[in-house]
């Protein structure tokens, strides 16, 4: 009674217009099969890109990484982190080389709201803190972010362009992505033969039987794909449309999940067959049921997460080497093969020879990464409007 | 009452009396009541900002919008109804505990009392995800049933519903409403149960007319430590709920956690406050505890 | 209200009270524990079980949550925090609900609707909000997170349970002994202390145990308060969105119960020695 509740890791994805995104690239193509997991930078065919005036952006300067003997650094770090990623395993790089160096975990976020309003009222005064695409664009807004040199990442060259392009605004780079997920429906194929369409998600014929992700975004999102809405002008009739037709999912099923042991607990229990589910719960539950992960025709959603450096941090140096050694070799496995997340060191990913993981992580299938979606960036008005429909079509259906 | 005057001019006490009320209200002043100032403030504030001391130009426009979100009146209405049932029958189950406690335990009472308190150091958050073990479709319950053939199908009512709310709540605070209605029985004199045998009063009567009044001040602060906060609860229902089962301290906390928007999130809570208020003074009214705490 | 008559009883007692009352009120505690106890036992259940998922069927024997559970320093740390926490502000709570109880049944004076209901009013108000109206207050003056400002927290929240259950004692005590102590010479606050306070005693002790509780597995408050060093409840919820951590966590939280448990009934026996 006096605990709170499991809220998602991550939110819905977001991702600067494509436009932003290829106008902003460098000029070794965002689009480059070769590079796993190179992800498409294509959007819904139906969504109304605009492409802005932003001006190709210079080529990144050469890599210069700083030749001080890791032991004589010293110093203090102070990390806003979501709850549990204090754990050594997701920074066992910089734990293993950085020896004197001090890292402390001095509050912990359960949201990428927490994680913005600790940012913003100043009430958090951490170095570096891990927002996830669908917030960052606040952060660049109201001036609170460092811009990032990377010139001095060793590790920035592992890093796939399409990624980098993620955590640059205006030319410059504000974040570093490292880890990253899909979203899509995972489902028994005992029970249901085959989903191509997130439409299953509202499919009364698995009424009593879907378990849906708690987050308003994320349904908002998922109906952009179903009815072909443009994520960046959702009306207010698509609105209105939306919580009629979530309230309707939410009456006719018992609960949706708020976090991932949830979800896999459901499914283990035989009482959900379908359910929004990033990649690291296939990979848990493949080993034991017959499950298999859609790829539907609208496109899978992805989502990715970033590290910044907070605009006045003290430690702006000690910063950049956290989060160089965030995207090392050790840390990218460990994030991989014990958490199941995708890491953004290009190598780690192309090095998995587990299967059950390369089918997670759809590593053999490069054209399901091609029509993978990300949403534009929501605006403080969009995210307050889509948690209050979320909000309020739970009301009508507890009523 | 002791009747030696007011601590006022006079009273020989005026020292402890300040002695005793000024820690107590320095206390509750400078970390309830300024936090809380602080909150209704950031109600009227137009967007969160990192000045929070600072002036700003107030506004309604969150409370316009609470008042706008379709259904929360009615879902606030029924959390009350629900908070005021959880705390009757938690209350009327907790009263033999505590009776069992205070007149049959005998020496092992303050054992049984520990044993009762135990699970609650247990998390609750691992409990509940235990309970819901038992109650599911494939749990304990259902698969006894199922298994012995009293019924065909599992029962899918057990779990993610109002009634799995009320049901566990319930069942959470019958130990916290055991103590205050042990702490009263606790000074009831056990020779006025003597005295009323005595005069040949059957058991019952001696309850009725003997225990059960001088309890009524126990009773009275176990309903209301179980009432008030249950209103506001948010956990049990996230847990097993479900979509049918959510109440209004739901709705706060998601505007609390998952939107930046702690402004609105401050009016939602004013709100309920002031309606929690509204039903707690009502509630004294009607109970009159000026004459159940003897004054 | 019946005044003790012993004179006009006859000679021959009443009947006894029939035995069937014993049983059954006894009955109903076991009953009740039972259900408590129950989900415990599941988890204990769990804690051997070599899958990683709260389900069934279960998936083999196992003692190597309980292992990892040493090697885990972080879940070490936050068990002792939260024992040094729940001791701290349920004594802060206990004293500071004596006093207001003392000072809401013995004395009158103005401000008396005031403090009950500012005493009562931690209860109302939802613990998340609480949590955040206090982290304003504490950054506003730039008060930095520690585990004092979440014994503050707790002492706060627990409050009303301690202040509610000292005053149900205090107020139907008669106050002839207190009276009888001060006609005697004794100063008030001797009165206080030889008299009020002892014979308050087990409300006292119950209120303790109440506000010890209350904060030892309190999350909503703790979250927002916490500094470096975090509570039990913290950091079970933070481990708990990622599924390979739960059955050490069921391993932690079993042994918790499980070294409370014997604690206790070393210390019972003690006591009957």
């Amino acid at each position: 009674m006096f605990a709170r509740p499991l809220t998602p890791p991550r939110p819905a994805v977001l991702l600067c217009v494509l436009a932003m995104v290829s106008a902003c690239s460098t000029p070794a193509a965002s689009t480059a099969p070769t590079a796993p997991p190179a992800l498409a930078t294509t959007t819904p065919t139906t969504a109304a890109v605009v492409p802005t005036s932003e001006p190709t952006c210079s080529p990144e300067g050469a890599a210069n990484p700083d030749t001080t003997p890791p032991d004589q650094v010293k110093g203090n770090l102070s990390v806003f982190d979501w709850s549990g990623y204090e754990d050594p395993g997701f920074w066992t790089d910089f734990n293993k080389k950085y020896k004197n160096v001090d890292v402390k975990f001095p509050a912990m976020g359960a949201s990428d709201a927490d994680i913005y309003n600790g940012i913003k009222t100043g009430t958090n005064t951490s170095d570096v803190f891990h927002p996830y695409t669908g917030w960052l664009q606040f952060y660049v807004d109201e001036g609170l972010a460092e811009e990032i040199d990377t010139t001095k990442l060793k590790n920035w060259d592992k890093v796939p362009e399409s990624f980098k392009a993620l955590g640059r605004f205006n030319c410059k780079q504000y974040f570093v992505p490292w880890d990253w997920g899909f979203s899509s429906i995972v489902y028994r194929t005992d029970k249901i033969p085959k989903i191509d369409s997130w439409a299953a998600l509202l499919d009364p014929a698995y009424n009593g039987h879907i378990m849906m992700w708690d987050d308003g975004p994320g349904a908002v999102t998922v109906s952009s794909y179903i009815h072909g809405w443009d994520e960046t002008a959702i009306t207010a009739d698509q609105l209105a449309q939306a919580k009629t037709e979530w309230t309707a999912v939410l009456k006719a099923n018992p609960t949706t999940w708020a976090g991932e042991p949830d979800l896999i607990a459901g499914f283990k229990t035989g009482d959900v067959w379908a359910g929004y589910a990033w990649q690291s719960a296939y990979a848990t539950l493949l080993p034991d049921l017959p499950m298999a992960y859609a790829d539907p025709k609208e496109g899978r959603n992805s989502w990715v997460g970033v590290y910044g450096i907070r605009k006045g941090s003290p430690n702006y140096d000690l910063a950049l080497r956290f989060l160089d050694e965030k995207l090392g070799a050790a840390t990218g496995e460990y994030l991989v093969n014990t958490w199941y997340f995708g890491t953004s060191n290009a190598d780690v990913i192309a090095g998995i020879t587990d299967p059950t993981l390369k089918k997670a992580f759809s590593v053999n299938d490069p054209s399901i990464l091609q029509h993978t979606n990300f949403t534009p960036n929501l605006t403080a008005a969009q995210r307050d409007a889509w948690i209050a429909m979320w909000s309020e079509a739970k009301i009508a259906a507890g009523s | 009452m002791i009747r030696r005057g007011s601590g006022r001019t006079t009273d020989p006490r005026r020292r402890t009396f300040l002695g005793l009320a000024l820690p107590a209200t320095l206390a509750l002043t400078l970390f309830l009541v300024a936090p809380l100032v602080l909150m209704v403030t950031l109600s009227f504030r137009p967007e969160l900002t990192s000045d929070l001391l600072g002036p700003f130009a107030p506004t309604l426009k969150h409370y316009e919008q609470a008042a706008s979100v379709g259904g929360s009146w009615q879902l606030l209405q029924t959390s009350a109804v629900m908070a005021f049932v959880v705390a009757i029958v938690a209350t009327a189950l907790a009263y033999p505990i505590a009776y069992f406690l205070a007149f049959r335990a005998g020496s092992k009472a303050g054992l049984y009392l520990i044993l009762l308190l135990v699970p609650f150091w247990t998390s609750y958050l691992l409990r509940v995800m235990a309970w819901k073990l038992m109650l599911g479709n494939a749990g304990v319950i259902n698969s006894v049933l199922v298994g012995t053939g009293i019924i065909d199908q599992p029962l899918t009512a057990l779990l993610y519903s109002r009634a799995t709310v009320v049901v566990t709540l319930i069942y959470v605070w019958i130990p916290f409403a055991t103590l205050p209605i042990l702490a009263v029985l606790g000074r009831i004199d056990v020779r006025l149960h003597d005295a009323a045998a005595d005069l040949y009063a059957s058991p019952f009567q001696q309850f009725r007319r003997v225990t059960l009044p001088l309890s009524l001040p126990g009773l009275a602060a176990a309903f209301l430590m179980v009432f008030i906060p249950t209103i506001g609860e948010y956990v049990t229902p996230l847990l097993v709920g479900g979509n049918a089962g959510i109440m209004f301290g739901n709705v706060i906390q998601d505007y609390f956690t998952k939107s930046a928007n702690w402004p609105l999130g401050s009016a939602l809570s004013v709100i309920m406050l002031g309606v929690t208020l509204v039903l707690v003074v009502v509630g004294l009214r009607v109970v009159k505890p000026r004459r159940l705490l003897g004054q | 209200m019946t005044t003790l008559a012993r004179s006009t009883a006859a000679a021959s007692h009443p009947p006894r009270r029939p035995r069937r009352w014993p049983s059954v009120l006894s009955g109903f505690y076991w009953l009740l524990i039972l259900l408590l106890y129950v989900p415990i036992l599941i988890l204990f259940v769990f804690s051997l079980n070599a899958g990683t998922s709260l389900a069934f069927p279960l998936k083999g024997f196992t003692l190597n949550w309980y292992a990892k559970l040493f090697d885990t320093p972080a879940l070490l740390d936050a068990v002792r925090t939260s024992l040094i926490v729940a001791v701290g502000s349920s004594v802060v709570a206990t004293v500071l609900g004596t006093m207001i109880g003392i000072l809401l049944s013995r004395f009158e004076f103005r401000g008396k609707g005031l403090l009950t209901g500012l005493a009562v009013l931690p209860l109302i108000v939802p613990y998340v909000v609480l949590g955040v109206a206090m982290l304003i207050l504490f950054t506003a003056f730039d008060i930095k997170l520690s585990m004092a400002t979440v014994v503050i927290g707790h002492a706060i929240v627990g409050l009303p349970y301690t202040t509610l259950i000292v005053l149900a004692r205090l107020v139907g005590s008669e106050p002839q002994l207190e009276e009888a102590a001060m006609d005697l010479g004794a100063t008030y606050p001797a009165t206080l202390r030889l008299v009020v306070v002892p014979m308050a005693m087990p409300a006292i002790i119950s209120a303790w145990i109440t506000a010890f509780t209350v904060s030892f597995d309190e999350f909503a408050i703790a979250l927002f308060l916490a500094g470096p060093d975090r509570t039990f409840p913290v950091y079970l919820y933070g481990q708990l969105r990622f599924s390979n951590s739960l059955p050490v966590l069921i391993a932690a939280a079993t042994l918790l119960m499980a070294g409370t448990l014997t604690l206790i009934l070393v210390a019972d026996r003690i006591r009957r020695r």
